[in-house]
C-alpha cells in the first residue's frame, strides 16, 4: 500500500551569521547548510495495517508524511501510495488520503465547520449515504454538533482538532496520516478518537499511519512500529516485537511473610545477582531483570520459592524506554552523521 | 475534459455561494471595504477633475475621456479582484505561516482550491458597479457611438485586462515559494498598477515602455480604451499576444514553486 524506496529529503538552510553586521552580511553573501532531514529511507506498509510512525524530534518523520501526503517532493528516491507516486498526482493521491496536521488547520478558517463539511462534500464528491453515516458517527463520537456555527478561527484547539479529525474521515480514505492527532484533547475524546480510528480500520480496512507523542495513541491504535532516527528505519515489525526488545523486563510482587523490605531485597539481589530489587513503601516489590541472563519463568521460580507471594503481575515494559535504547544505541559516534555539504 | 470543466464551474458556483455567505458575516468588513474604496475611486476622479479646470486637455486626451479610461481601468481590476484576491495571503502568510499544504491535499486543482477561498470578493464587485457607471457616464458625455466590432470586442478586452492583472499578481505572489513572503513585491505591483488608470501619453517614455512592456499594465485600460474612443488599433494586436504570454510565465512560475513548496515546521 506504501511503500518508500531509497527516500532522501534535503533541505537548504541559509546560514545567518549573528549580529546586525553578519545579518548585513548574509544579505549579499549567502552561505548554505544542506540538512538532509530524510535519509535514504525503505520501508513497505502493507495494506490494512495500523502503524506507529516513530522517531525523536528531529527524525524526518514528519518530512516523510510530508511527502507520502504529496505535499513535499523528494530529493532523490520515490515513494507510492497506493500505486501512486503523490507529489506528482496530487489530486488522485488527495482522494485516496485522509490528513491530520495537529499543529495546523486544514479547515477554512473564517467558515463554521458544517460550512466546511458541505464543501468537503462537493470537493470530494462524497456520496450522501457515506456523508450521512460518518456525520452521525461524528456527531455521537466526537460530539461535532456541539461547535455549532462559530467559525473555525474562534474555536479552541480541542473543538478543531475534533473537526480535523472528522475532516479526514469524511470521505472514507484507504489512508489516514494522522501528525499528532490528538493534542489538545482530553481524555474522553482521545478514547472517542481512537474508537474512530480503529472503527475505520475494522469496517473499512482504512491503512492508518500515525505519528503521536502520546505513547497511550500508539499503543491504542497501531499493532505495527516502523521507528526512524536521524533520517534511517531502525526498527520495522509489531509493537509487541518493539517492545520485546527491551533489554530489562519487570516482576511486581505482595507478600504475606512479614519479610522486611531491606532484607528481601538483599535476598532477591543476592540469589540472582544483575537484578534490582526496589520495595516500595506499601511492601510491594518491583524486580527488574536483564532479559539476557534471565527468562521470566526463572525470576518467577526463585520468587516463588524464598517468598509466600500473595499476587504478582509483569508489567509491559514501557515504549519510552525502549525507544530511548534504540535512540542512545543509533546515536553512538561512527552512525550518527549530520548532514554537512 | 468536458466533466472536468463542469465540476469545476459547479465548484465554483457552490463556492461563491459560500463566498457570498460569508460576506453576510462579516458586513462590517465589507462596508469598511467598500467605503474606502469608494473614497479612493472619489478622490482620483476630483484630482482629474482639478487638472482639468486648469487645463482644457491633457496629453491630447479631454476630461471625460481621461474619466472614460479611469472608469475602464476599474473593470478588469475588478473583475480580477473578484476572483484572485487570496493570491495576497499567498504573498503575505500562507507559505510562511506552513498552512499552503492544504491546498496539496485536496482533490482540486491547488491554484483553484486556493482562490477559491475568496471567490467573490466583494471589493471587486464594487470596482466592477463604479467602473461601469464611469464609463457609461463618460460615454455618454463623449456621444461615444461603438461599432459592432467595438461592442463585440470590449467583454474581451475587459477579460484579457483581468488576465493580465491576475498573471502579476500570481508571479509576484508565487515568488514567495522562493522568498517565504513577497508582500512587498506584490504591493509595488499594484502600486504600478496605478498608472494605468490615467493616459500614458503624460508619463516619460521609460515609464510608458516599463507599462508597456515589463509591467503590462497599459494593455488592461490605455490600449483598450484607445481603441474604444478612437478605434485606432496601435498595440491592440499584441493584447492577446501579451496577456498569453503573461499568464503562461506567471503559472510556470507558480507551478515551480509549488514543487519546490517545502512545508516549514513540523
Amino acid at each position: 500500500m506504501i511503500v518508500a524506496e531509497r527516500l532522501v529529503k534535503e533541505f537548504r538552510l541559509a546560514e545567518r551569521e549573528p549580529g546586525l553586521l553578519g545579518s548585513l552580511r548574509t544579505l549579499f553573501t549567502r552561505e548554505y547548510r544542506v540538512v538532509r532531514a530524510v535519509d535514504d529511507v525503505s520501508f513497505e506498509i502493507p495494506a490494512g495495517t495500523k502503524t506507529a510512525y516513530i522517531g525523536a524530534n528531529g527524525a524526518g518523520k514528519s518530512t516523510t508524511i510530508k511527502m507520502l501526503t504529496g505535499i513535499m517532493t523528494p530529493t532523490s528516491g520515490r515513494c507510492l501510495v497506493a500505486g501512486l507516486e503523490p507529489y506528482r498526482h496530487r489530486q488522485r493521491n488527495a482522494r485516496a488520503i485522509g490528513v491530520v496536521f495537529g499543529q495546523r488547520s486544514q479547515l477554512w478558517w473564517d467558515l463554521s465547520v458544517p460550512d466546511s463539511f458541505r464543501i468537503l462534500r462537493r470537493i470530494y464528491d462524497i456520496p450522501e449515504p457515506v456523508y450521512r453515516r460518518n456525520l452521525t458517527l461524528f456527531r455521537d463520537l466526537l460530539d461535532i454538533d456541539a461547535l455549532g456555527t462559530t467559525p473555525v478561527r474562534q474555536l479552541s484547539l480541542g473543538q478543531r482538532m475534533r473537526a480535523e479529525i472528522a475532516a479526514s474521515l469524511l470521505h472514507d480514505p484507504a489512508v489516514l496520516f494522522w501528525d499528532e492527532p490528538t493534542i489538545g484533547l482530553d481524555m474522553v475524546l482521545k478514547d472517542a478518537v481512537r474508537q474512530l480510528v480503529n472503527r475505520a480500520h475494522r469496517e473499512l480496512g482504512t491503512t492508518v499511519v500515525l505519528t503521536s507523542h502520546d505513547i497511550a495513541d500508539i499503543a491504542a491504535i497501531c499493532d505495527d512500529a516502523l521507528v526512524v532516527d536521524h533520517g534511517r528505519v531502525v526498527h520495522q515489525g509489531t509493537l509487541t516485537d518493539l517492545l520485546r526488545t527491551a533489554d530489562h523486563r519487570s516482576v511486581v510482587f505482595d507478600h504475606r511473610d512479614g519479610t522486611a523490605p531491606e532484607t528481601a531485597r538483599q535476598r532477591i539481589e543476592a540469589g540472582l545477582p544483575g537484578v534490582r530489587a526496589t520495595p516500595d513503601d506499601r511492601g510491594r516489590i518491583r524486580v527488574d531483570y536483564p532479559t539476557g541472563r534471565y527468562t521470566s519463568r526463572e525470576v518467577l521460580a526463585f520468587l516463588l520459592d524464598r517468598f509466600d507471594l500473595a499476587d504478582w503481575y509483569a508489567p509491559e515494559p514501557g515504549l519510552e524506554d525502549v525507544l530511548r535504547k534504540i535512540y542512545g544505541r543509533s546515536r553512538t559516534p561512527g552512525t550518527a552523521h549530520e548532514g554537512a555539504a | 475534459m468536458t466533466r472536468t470543466v463542469a465540476r469545476y464551474l459547479w465548484l465554483s458556483f457552490f463556492l461563491g455561494g459560500v463566498g457570498l455567505h460569508r460576506l453576510a458575516a462579516y458586513r462590517t468588513d465589507f462596508f469598511l471595504g467598500a467605503g474606502a474604496f469608494l473614497v479612493r475611486v472619489g478622490i482620483q476622479t476630483a484630482v482629474v477633475g482639478l487638472v482639468f479646470r486648469q487645463v482644457p486637455a491633457v496629453g491630447g486626451w479631454s476630461y471625460h475621456e481621461v474619466l472614460f479610461l479611469l472608469g475602464f481601468s476599474l473593470l478588469p481590476r475588478g473583475l480580477d479582484h473578484l476572483f484572485t484576491d487570496q493570491l495576497w495571503e499567498l504573498g503575505r502568510k500562507l507559505i510562511q505561516r506552513g498552512e499552503f499544504y492544504r491546498y496539496l491535499v485536496r482533490p482540486v486543482d491547488p491554484l483553484f482550491s486556493l482562490l477559491s477561498e475568496r471567490f467573490f470578493h466583494p471589493d471587486g464587485l464594487g470596482e466592477l458597479v463604479v467602473g461601469a457607471v464611469l464609463v457609461g457616464y463618460a460615454g455618454a458625455e463623449l456621444d461615444l457611438s461603438l461599432t459592432p466590432l467595438q461592442w463585440a470586442l470590449a467583454p474581451a478586452l475587459v477579460l484579457c485586462g483581468a488576465l493580465l492583472h491576475t498573471a502579476v499578481k500570481l508571479f509576484f505572489a508565487s515568488l514567495s515559494f522562493w522568498t517565504v513572503t513577497s508582500l512587498p513585491a506584490m504591493y509595488a505591483a499594484s502600486q504600478v498598477s496605478e498608472f494605468s488608470a490615467y493616459p500614458l501619453d503624460i508619463y516619460h517614455p521609460s515609464l510608458k515602455a516599463l507599462l508597456t512592456w515589463v509591467l503590462p499594465f497599459a494593455f488592461t485600460a490605455y490600449v483598450p480604451s484607445v481603441y474604444l474612443l478612437t478605434g485606432t488599433t496601435g498595440l491592440l494586436g499584441w493584447l492577446p499576444v501579451v496577456t498569453v504570454g503573461a499568464l503562461a510565465l506567471a503559472l510556470a512560475v507558480w507551478r515551480r514553486g509549488v514543487n519546490r513548496y517545502e512545508m516549514t515546521g513540523s
